[in-house]
């Protein structure tokens, strides 16, 4: 049982958020979302209530759920989930008194009869996704959810892909298209803390909304990357427990937090009982705890989807080829989330190119 | 030119319809006598205004208010939603009408498995570039694998090749590509997916097809979708196989690339030409069977028959 008594806003833990005119950082937990692409989309009803419960408790401010791939997604493509997006929704809307659920999708994916059936649970923020330069493609479902009045927010993937000029003038469009939060995933875990800073200021200068970054991982550089793009403008930041993610995981939450109130951040949210659902998650939710593998190296090094992992390992093993190699070539190929049908063509094209040893 | 073409009536002229207008413009069945779009600027009405095609940037409103027999056939190369419109004008016009967005609404056409039926209706569907680039491959399959019980596709086009309206139609995009593969393999469980690439050199136009069928023989497989191919490749040339394999024992994966001809783009974006190479082959037929209309045209046969 958690210690209630010690149950003190970090706030006065870190005392120098007193002092700040720093603003408040909105955070964004994926754990139940991006975590499900560590267990192969297999999380059941009772951890997402379990989880979902504890960060409610924490007072984080937004908990997303869903398949790793986001609304509509669950396919051979990237994994069937164990459950539908319906009992998803259903069973993480139960659990949530004070924080609120969101969910994602990527239009091409899911569709406007995805965001009907999220809608209709009660999700509360919708994250529409495309790739790096592909923000047009978000236009119609951003649009919907403002005329139904859902906060939507605008996110693109993959985005260490286009240039800090070229983010900036998408999430420029999706603001246009009525996204009330625009901002990037560094989806492969490639950023540098100042690749970071550049995109979001370039980003800071062209939109008026809140803006958002989800790290990743694979370089070790996760929190560092988060708190960059807070210094350069960010307030919606998004965290995972014990960085429970997709490949190398995301930025760890419960070491986020902390960091960003010691910078003088605030975000209200109550460090015993985040520490305690990070606890929890690691006991309830994982197979193991994510690292920082050889091949989530790779993977961040090659600007591969961080989603990939798990696949490429697999795909590896079965055709007796060099994991990393496959990363790699996926990299040259530029292959983004969703292309999951390259790793095999890639694999085999390698297996052809490796001599018959006698 | 054949001494009595088909006269075409060119409904939209993005990427879609400068492409097929190029392709009309080499067939000695066809002959556009109108390109209506809605911008004068935009680049495929000054493309169309340049090969010589009369032009009106008033859409529809202008296509209709023509003489009638300026126009036999419509290809409606604009958006989804805008068809549902344009073909309750057309269809009191008589117009026979060949849709290339993804509206659903016409008789789903795939040729080579049902290209006689596109003569006897009068709005003829393409379904989408992924559901005619998968739609014959898993249509054999089904004929012959028992106990099919998904179906998925992945569609992947360079970002390039992808316009605006295209952009704004994922939705029916990937509802007709779904309805498509349900109607010709028979299949109910079916999942249809697209991913725009953004990957520069631009990415090869390619498909991912799954299919989960109880204790599938490989070689058998393999013959079906070697078999479809060829077929697909007497219009669609740039059709390749690039994996064919049984995965776990249950699920047959496909993967093909199609390369386009490089008219308005480059190869990469074959799925302007697997769209196109269908209504050409469509519109071409009909020609053929109205110049024989004394006798009833010699149609492709499916070879799934």
């Amino acid at each position: 049982m958690p210690l209630h008594g010690c149950d003190v806003p970090i706030l006065l833990l870190c005392r120098k958020a007193f002092m700040s005119n720093k603003p408040r950082i909105t955070i964004s937990d994926p754990s139940l979302r991006d975590g499900n692409h560590a267990v192969r989309h297999q999380l059941n009803r009772e951890q997402l209530r379990t989880y979902a419960s504890a960060v409610n408790a924490a007072g984080v401010h937004i908990v997303e759920v869903g398949h790793g791939n986001g609304l509509g997604a669950s396919s051979l493509q990237v994994g069937l989930a164990c459950l539908t997006d319906t009992e998803m929704l259903e069973t993480v809307r139960e659990c949530l008194t004070s924080s609120r659920m969101g969910v994602f999708m990527l239009p091409g994916w899911g569709t406007t009869r995805d965001l009907v059936l999220a809608i209709k649970h009660g999700v509360d923020v919708v994250r529409v996704g495309a790739h790096c330069t592909e923000s047009d493609l978000t236009e119609r479902h951003l649009g919907f959810l403002r005329e139904r009045d859902v906060e939507a927010h605008g996110c693109l993937l993959m985005s260490h892909m286009a240039s800090p000029e070229r983010l900036a003038e998408e999430c420029a469009r999706m603001e246009g298209y009525g996204a009330q939060a625009v901002g990037i995933f560094d989806s492969a875990g490639h950023y540098l803390h100042t690749d970071v800073t550049e995109r979001i200021s370039a980003i800071r200068k062209a939109v008026s909304v809140p803006i958002l970054f989800h790290g990743h991982n694979n370089l070790g550089m996760a929190v560092a990357n988060s708190l960059a793009a807070a210094e350069a403008g960010a307030s919606i930041i998004d965290g995972c427990a014990r960085g429970f993610g997709a490949g190398a995981g995301n930025t760890q939450l419960e070491a986020l937090v902390p960091v960003l109130e010691r910078c003088g951040y605030s975000t209200s949210i109550n460090l015993y009982r985040l520490l305690d659902a990070a606890d929890l998650a690691e006991k309830e939710l994982m197979e193991k705890v994510p690292t920082i593998s050889s091949e989530g190296i790779v993977s961040g090094l090659s600007g591969v989807f961080s989603g990939f992992r798990t696949k490429v390992v697999a795909v590896a093993e079965e055709h007796g080829v060099d994991a990393r190699d496959i990363f790699f070539e996926l990299g040259r190929r530029q292959a983004v989330a969703g292309q999951e049908d390259l790793i095999v063509d890639v694999a085999m094209e390698l297996r052809k190119s490796i001599p018959e040893t006698p | 030119m054949n001494s009595n073409p088909v006269k075409i009536a060119l409904l939209g002229i993005g990427l879609i319809g400068a492409d097929l207008l190029i392709k009309i413009h080499r067939s000695k069945w066809m002959q556009c006598t109108l390109v209506a779009g809605r911008n004068r600027e935009a680049v495929g009405m000054q493309r169309a205004a340049s090969l010589g095609y009369p032009i009106t940037d008033g859409g529809i409103d202008a296509l209709v208010e023509q003489p009638q027999e300026l126009y036999d056939l419509v290809f409606d190369a604009t958006d989804a939603i805008s068809h549902i419109r344009h073909w309750q004008l057309l269809q009191t016009l008589g117009k026979k009408v060949i849709d290339l967005t993804p509206s659903g609404i016409g008789h789903m056409v795939v040729p080579s498995i049902n290209a006689e039926d596109s003569m006897a209706h009068a709005n003829i569907n393409l379904v989408s570039c992924g559901g005619q680039a998968a739609i014959p491959v898993l249509t054999a399959l089904s004929h012959h694998v028992p106990g099919i019980r998904y179906i998925e596709a992945v569609t992947t086009a360079s970002s390039l090749s992808i316009g605006r309206s295209t952009r704004l139609n994922l939705d029916e995009y990937i509802q007709t590509t779904e309805c498509g593969i349900r109607v010709f393999t028979g299949v109910q469980a079916v999942k249809a997916l697209v991913n725009i690439s953004p990957a520069r050199p631009p990415a090869n136009f390619r498909v991912a097809m799954s299919m989960l069928a109880p204790g599938v023989d490989p070689e058998a497989i393999n013959a079906i979708v070697h078999r479809a191919i060829e077929v697909l490749r007497s219009y669609i040339p740039g059709y390749r196989l690039l994996t064919c394999a049984v995965l776990n024992k249950e699920r047959v994966f496909v993967t093909v690339e199609i390369q386009g001809r490089g008219d308005l783009l480059p190869t990469y974006a074959g799925n302007l030409d697997i769209m196109n190479a269908a209504a050409v082959t469509i519109a071409e037929q009909y020609a053929i069977a109205r110049l024989r209309c004394s006798n009833p045209p010699a149609l492709q046969k499916s070879i799934y028959e």
